[in-house]
């Protein structure tokens, strides 16, 4: 009898978790068919969005979203496989775990705080550092992705450091034995040993960089439509499917059946950018791993 | 050459994990340099001011803790089923495979689609208007996967004799999920589930269009209709609105306390880890 009351309601909990993130699925796809059927594949070509006169192109926001991710993960990759190297390869237990602990500290800090820092530091500094180009303000794409490196840091570090610590200490003793230096055993053994998650936790810092808001929103200067493509637009405002999410268009936007399934539209590509990287990550890295992907 | 490599890459690799902490340290630092002279008993327990980020912060930080304790009645008893679904009554292989990977889909999910859902479902379709259970229930969907993963992985790292002697002294799986599985894997629930709250205290994104709003409401009566103030909301509304000083004082001592918040729920799972890991050791 008791064997029964625990097993349905376990039954019954996961149903209706798995009953939102269906209904999450279906109401994304649901609700933005119209604008595929006003634009078709210009939706996600186009580079014009005005909404007054119906014309939805969500190009310079996947290109926005696209820059600061890259940006975020080609800053804060060297520093996190350095940091994961340093603690998988050359700190014994207790050491290690002092390390660990305000990283995962790091990954606690809320987003808003981040945006937050910059606001009030970060743009100004960006603007300074680049003033020779003449940027508009510091508000940027590359002071997001700047930003977001900081952001995604502790994800990469601790699933590089998890990935480098999966590969067997026979393997180190056996390279040592063969005459290898400790450098040379990290180089040549671990590192190759460990490329399927180091590579699973790059995407993962990127589908995570390419899904958060609210910092990318206080900094990136929510232009909509971009001017040229080239490395200049990093210094100049820009915006992101996320950004554009955030703002008080998505409210307006209701009333309007044709523009409030742009916006839903924007959450489905979205959805199926972030999704298509966790599941190639999930290739690389079909274990636990994927369960520390802290959302972003 | 072999020598100095040797020698190099611990150098660089330490420079890197260095860098790593004093970047926590610097955040920290300057939240706290910032936020800690406004900080006062006053700030805490004030209502906000009739003017923009004057007065204190009592009611977002009643707006917070209401929007964690019911993101914790959603999400914990979501989570507990999934883990028990997923660890104890699934027995096929593929089937926990694909629970497993539906569950890591849902976490990679960017938390402002969850605010677009919720404006789509109980804004707009249920017709709540903004309301704190709305958001409530968003935050704890978002932390069902963190809750239930770290509750798997400690039923997982459960010895088989446990489960094997109670079976053996005839005890129904039922009996042994509540007598002998929940009693020895609670923290490893518990710390997940702070470590959820730590998040859902600090998410802004799910509750921007759902929950919350920048002044005018106290205390909610009822659902519909019903927003609550909250931390994350405020210090992101301010921010847009920097250049006053004296709003600028306020969002830094607002900052600071949603920051203690959070650490203050990260680190009280860390004895729980410990904990985890010790009784891994000894088995």
């Amino acid at each position: 009898m008791r064997s029964s009351l625990a097993r349905w309601a376990s039954y019954g909990a996961t149903g209706l978790t798995l009953v939102f993130g269906t209904a999450l699925l279906v109401s994304f796809v649901a609700q933005s068919l119209p604008v595929w059927r006003h634009e078709g594949l210009a939706y996600v070509t186009g580079s014009v969005w005005h909404f007054r006169s119906e014309q939805f192109g969500v190009l310079p926001m996947i290109y926005g979203s696209v820059v600061v991710s890259i940006v975020a993960l080609a800053l804060a990759a060297p520093l996190a496989v350095g940091a994961a190297i340093w603690s998988a390869e050359y700190l014994n237990g207790r050491n290690r775990w002092w390390f660990k602990v305000p990283i995962e500290l790091l990954a606690g800090i809320p987003s808003v705080v981040y945006g937050l820092l910059g606001v009030l530091l970060l743009r100004n500094w960006i603007y300074e550092l680049f003033e020779r180009f003449e940027p508009l303000s510091g508000d940027t794409l590359l002071t997001a992705g700047v930003l977001l490196a900081v952001m995604i840091l502790p994800t990469v570090m601790t699933l590089a450091d998890d990935a480098l610590r999966g590969v067997a200490s026979s393997q180190r003793r056996a390279a040592r034995a063969l005459g290898f230096t400790q450098a040379e055993g990290v180089l040549r053994v671990s590192l190759p040993q460990a490329a399927p998650g180091l590579v699973a936790a790059l995407l993962l810092g990127l589908g995570r960089a390419m899904g958060e808001t609210i910092a990318v929103f206080l900094v990136v200067g929510r232009q909509d439509s971009q001017a040229d493509y080239g490395l200049r637009s990093w210094l100049e405002a820009g915006q992101t499917l996320t950004s554009k999410l955030g703002s008080s268009e998505t409210f307006l936007a209701y009333g309007d059946p044709l523009h409030w399934s742009a916006i839903v539209g924007l959450g489905l590509v979205l959805l199926a950018l972030v999704l298509s990287l966790t599941l190639a990550a999930g290739r690389w890295l079909p274990e636990t791993g994927l369960a520390r992907n802290r959302r972003a | 050459m072999r020598k100095w490599i040797d020698r190099g890459l611990p150098i660089a690799c330490a420079i890197c994990a260095v860098a790593c902490c004093a970047l926590l340290l610097g955040i920290v630092a300057t939240i706290l340099a910032r936020g800690l002279p406004v900080l006062s008993g006053e700030f805490l327990s004030a209502a906000d001011g009739e003017l923009l980020g004057s007065g204190g912060i009592r009611y977002q930080l009643f707006g917070t803790v209401l929007l964690v304790a019911t993101a914790l009645a959603v999400g914990a008893p979501l989570a507990l089923g999934w883990a028990l679904v997923q660890a104890v009554w699934v027995r096929s292989q593929r089937g926990r495979r694909l629970l497993r990977r539906t569950l890591y889909a849902v976490n990679a999910v960017p938390s402002i689609l969850f605010g677009i859902f919720g404006l789509i479902v109980f804004v707009k379709y249920l017709d709540w208007g903004k309301s704190w259970l709305a958001g409530g229930i968003l935050l704890g969907l978002m932390i069902v996967p963190t809750i239930a993963v770290a509750l798997v992985e400690r039923i997982e790292a459960l010895p088989a004799k446990y489960v094997r002697a109670a079976a053996g002294l005839g005890l129904s799986k039922g009996r042994i999920v509540t007598s002998v599985i929940l009693p020895q894997c609670w923290s490893g629930g518990a710390s997940g589930a702070l470590i959820g709250l730590a998040r859902a205290a600090g998410e802004t994104a799910p509750i921007l269009f759902t929950a919350a709003v920048f002044s005018g409401v106290t205390v909610p009566h009822g659902v519909v209709e019903s927003p609550v103030l909250a931390l994350p909301y405020h210090i992101f509304v301010l921010a847009q609105d920097s250049f006053d000083p004296e709003a600028g004082a306020h969002l830094w001592g607002s900052a600071f306390v949603l920051l203690a918040l959070v650490l203050a729920l990260s680190l009280l799972a860390l004895p729980l880890r410990l904990r985890a890991a010790e009784e891994a050791q000894h088995g």
